[in-house]
């Protein structure tokens, strides 16, 4: 496989302001890449060094094997960006906004521009600031789709985007991986991940916690299960058996939390008689949640 | 025990804000207001106050004894009719107040009122345009009561930049001038002299307040500065005495208060249309829809023109709207001079007395000629060419402080290419400006009689000013932030300009003058150039533009 992006202890800091540290990424051609986390993690700084707006503190950056300050013209020359926040000329229309960065890039097939402004059902007539919020978030996709580059850095690619439209938006995602591009996708909205990408890597407080496959996280997932009783829920019981936690009684509601195998919750739900047996397997996000969530707080609980 | 998560069953009470967050802070819309204007009150208080103690010093040492003070005097009748208007009477000219009323009261009134225009357009209506003040509305309490907040905000500014004027006045006066020359003024008249220059800033201002919500920011600011200059202007020409009387400058003639002159209804009067104006754009902002406005159906402009095929053209395309504002308004005003130049200049080569004073007063320019006087003019002009390429460096810079930078440097382009071709544009739109005036002068010129060639080519020195400020600005963007490169550019037209005024008029050593690029620019408009001066601007935009894109490529882009 090769890299696309890769990352050696990437660390950029603001003055006494955090801001990645020992970032280590390995992004492989044709892969649809996840960078998750909460706001201020440091996704955006990690990609902003990636394409030399900003220069690491320490460490090093490569795109395409090319370190990201060395050459920046030849990374960008093969890249589509998509910002998280961005605002454009407001005087020019969308299609003049569109064919200008089109002539800065060069290789922009027409054809394939005007197939993304249908699918996107982009108006190019209206001028940029007269457009709502998803509109000129649209303007941002295509302009950075338009050249068919070989690799997207997307941050925050749906905001503002109706259902529908992100539809759109995850479908041409995949049309690119089956070119064999590569897609590096930062984002807060797991189910956004869950649904798109290959591998994630999870950052918080500005270090990787977590580089895995979509489908390795999910094995963290636990069971969220609910068992109504006739009488008082037995407590005690489910309470010992091993990898239960978060036992919580409600009248004849027991609420608990399995991570691993959940066959000796079920059985000693048969043999202690329940009148109703409700599980469910949590998503990505609520996965994350509790793992991470979980590490988040453990300081206040300490504090306590 | 499980924590209950969600919102609480009972609201917590709100917290009691202080008195002083209030008043300043972000304890209510007043107090934040006040505190987003503390700078541009620093510059307008520290200018005027500034001013007006330099300019006291300047009278004071240049007509030191009492029979300069007559030839002053002198003046009175002797000058054109056209002159004593736009300035003002002429009362009192041997002493300090009235002279410095004559001179520069509408210097003050004008530059003070732009600051109003510019602050009471943007309060609600930039706000509106840019989304924050939805925020800002959905607070519980009326869109009335947030206008009146930010109006009374500014009036606060304003009400503080005039009490340093004031006290600016009457310490000038104690600290420079004669007593015995009935320089002396009093307390009063200083009170007198701001009052008459507030009120004039809140009527323009309070018009484009009005104005705002209907056409928005940059049609009601430009819509009340072309008002102003036009009243003005119409209460010195008698053809255009039937709009004079809608003009404060006219209502406000008879008040010289810093010569014991007061006219306390029109300077209420004036007061009271103010508020009136004030209190009708505190009514259309609460009646009208938050932020939609009619706007000026302007011409939309070609895509050619707009400049889609690369990186110069685009930045050109975002200057040429700017640059042909500036150059019609230079070259308006420019037609307007050049056409009153050759009259000026014969009545004043008829009286050698009347020479002999003008020389005394404006040391270094033949005013017996009509260069001399658009040399003169021009001198001015300086300072407004110079604004003018700081808000081309404003421009610049909007591509990294709007945020559409990154997607621009995320395409092939470097940085360096971003900021020559942003410079080579601020040039062109320099070219673009410098060419209209030129235009300007030479209508008016051949309107008026004058030779046209001196007065053409030597417009070009505003373009080259203009052009080392580019500069100037581009350096301090590129190597430093963007953010503040406009503000620099803007304080270096000022320090310029304040050494050019003072140095002489203070008598300070010669090497403290040379330091404005403006004493070497020689006197283009009769022929006379300074190739030092010029060699310097070219240096200094070229190699600003140089140092800036090498500046940008070693900083982190914002």
């Amino acid at each position: 496989m090769t890299s696309v992006i890769r990352t050696e202890k990437l660390t950029k800091s603001y003055g006494s302001h955090r801001g990645i540290v020992d970032v280590d990424l390995d992004v492989q051609k044709g892969e649809v890449f996840g960078f998750l986390g909460p706001n201020g993690a440091g996704k955006t700084t990690t990609i902003r060094v990636l394409l030399d707006l900003i220069r690491p503190s320490s460490g090093k950056a490569y795109v395409f094997d090319i370190e990201s300050s060395a050459d920046p013209a030849a990374i960008h020359r093969r890249l589509g960006y998509l910002p998280g926040e961005f605002t454009l000329y407001d005087r020019l229309t969308g299609r003049q906004t569109l064919e200008y960065f089109g002539n800065l890039r060069g290789g922009v097939d027409p054809v394939y521009q005007a197939s993304l402004i249908e699918r996107f059902d982009l108006d190019p007539s209206r001028r940029f600031r007269e457009y709502s919020k998803g509109n000129k978030q649209k303007v941002g996709l295509v302009a950075a789709l338009q050249h068919r580059p070989e690799l997207l850095i997307l941050d925050e690619p749906t905001a503002g985007l109706d259902p529908l439209v992100q539809q759109t938006f995850f479908a041409i995602l995949r049309e690119a991986v089956a070119e064999e591009r590569t897609v590096f996708l930062s984002s807060h909205i797991l189910s956004e991940a869950e649904r798109s990408c290959d591998r994630v890597a999870i950052i918080r407080e500005g270090r990787i916690v977590r580089v895995d496959r979509v489908d390795a996280l999910r094995d963290l997932a636990h069971h969220q299960v609910e068992l109504r009783f006739a009488g008082d829920p037995p407590t005690a019981e489910f309470a010992t058996i091993a990898g239960v936690s978060d036992v919580q009684v409600e009248d004849h509601l027991l609420r608990l939390r399995v991570l691993g195998a959940i066959t000796p919750v079920v059985q000693a739900a048969a043999r202690l008689g329940v009148t109703d047996f409700l599980s469910r397997e949590p998503s990505l996000e609520e996965t994350f949640l509790a793992q991470y969530g979980r590490e988040a707080d453990a300081p206040t609980a300490e504090v306590k | 025990m499980a924590a209950g998560i969600g919102a609480p069953e009972i609201a917590a009470p709100v917290n009691t804000i202080p008195f002083r967050s209030r008043i300043y802070g972000f304890g209510s819309i007043y107090g934040k207001t006040v505190r987003d204007s503390r700078l541009s009150l620093i510059i307008a208080a520290g200018l005027l106050g500034g001013m007006s103690l330099v300019m006291a010093a300047g009278v004071s040492s240049i007509f030191p004894t009492p029979a300069s003070r007559l030839e002053i005097d002198k003046l009175i009748g002797s000058i054109p009719s056209s002159m004593v208007n736009l300035f003002g009477k002429p009362i009192g000219l041997g002493t300090l107040g009235g002279y410095f009323t004559w001179k520069y009261g509408a210097i003050f009134a004008m530059g003070t009122a732009l600051w109003s225009i510019m602050a009471l357009s943007g309060t609600l209506a930039g706000e509106a345009s840019r989304g924050s003040l939805d925020i800002v509305a959905s607070a519980p309490f009326g869109k009335r009561r947030i206008a009146v907040e930010k109006v009374t905000a500014h009036l606060t500014m304003l009400g503080l930049a005039m009490a340093v004027l004031a006290v600016g006045c009457v310490a000038g006066s104690t600290l420079f001038g004669d007593a015995s020359l009935g320089d002396r003024i009093a307390p009063l008249s200083a009170i007198g002299f701001a009052l008459w220059v507030g009120f004039i800033a809140i009527f323009f201002g309070g018009l484009a307040f009005a104005l705002a919500p209907l056409l928005g920011r940059s049609g009601s600011a430009g819509i009340a500065s072309v008002l102003m200059v036009l009243l003005w202007v119409a209460n010195g020409f008698d053809a255009l005495a039937p709009i004079a009387i809608l003009s404060p400058f006219h209502w406000l003639a008879g008040h010289i208060a810093l010569v014991g002159m007061y006219d306390w209804p029109a300077v209420a009067f004036t007061g009271l249309v103010a508020v009136v104006l004030l209190g009708i754009g505190v009514e259309m902002f609460t009646r009208r829809d938050l932020g939609v406005t009619a706007g000026l159906s302007m011409p939309g402009l070609p895509t050619i023109v707009l400049g889609v095929r690369g990186s110069t053209s685009r930045a050109f395309g975002e200057q040429l709207p700017r640059a042909m504002s500036w150059g019609i308004g230079l070259g308006l005003m420019g037609a307007l001079i050049a056409a009153l130049v050759g009259t000026m200049a014969s009545q004043i080569g008829n009286d050698p007395n009347l020479s002999s004073t003008f020389s005394a007063i404006f040391k270094g320019f033949n005013l017996t000629s009509a260069g001399g006087w658009l040399q003169l003019y021009v001198q001015l002009l300086l300072i407004a060419a110079g604004f003018a390429a700081a808000t081309f460096v404003s421009k610049w810079a909007s591509d990294e402080n709007d945020g559409r930078l990154e997607m621009i440097l995320a395409t092939p382009l470097v940085r360096a290419r971003w900021v020559i071709a942003g410079g080579i544009a601020a040039i062109l739109a320099i070219v673009v400006m410098t060419v209209l005036f030129a235009a300007g002068i030479g209508l008016g010129a051949a309107s008026g009689g004058v030779a046209v060639g001196d007065a053409i080519t030597g417009s070009a020195v505003v373009g080259l000013y203009a052009a080392a400020i580019v500069g100037v600005g581009i350096a301090v963007g590129g190597v430093w932030r963007t953010s503040i490169a406009a503000e620099i550019a803007a304080m270096a037209v000022l320090v310029t300009y304040l050494i050019d005024l003072v140095a002489p008029a203070l008598n300070l050593p010669d090497w403290v003058h040379q330091l404005a690029i403006t004493a070497h620019l020689g006197q283009p408009m009769v022929g006379v150039w300074d190739p030092v001066g010029v060699g310097a601007c070219l240096l200094i935009a070229a190699g600003g533009i140089a140092i800036g894109a090498w500046g940008v490529t070693r900083r982190d882009i914002d």
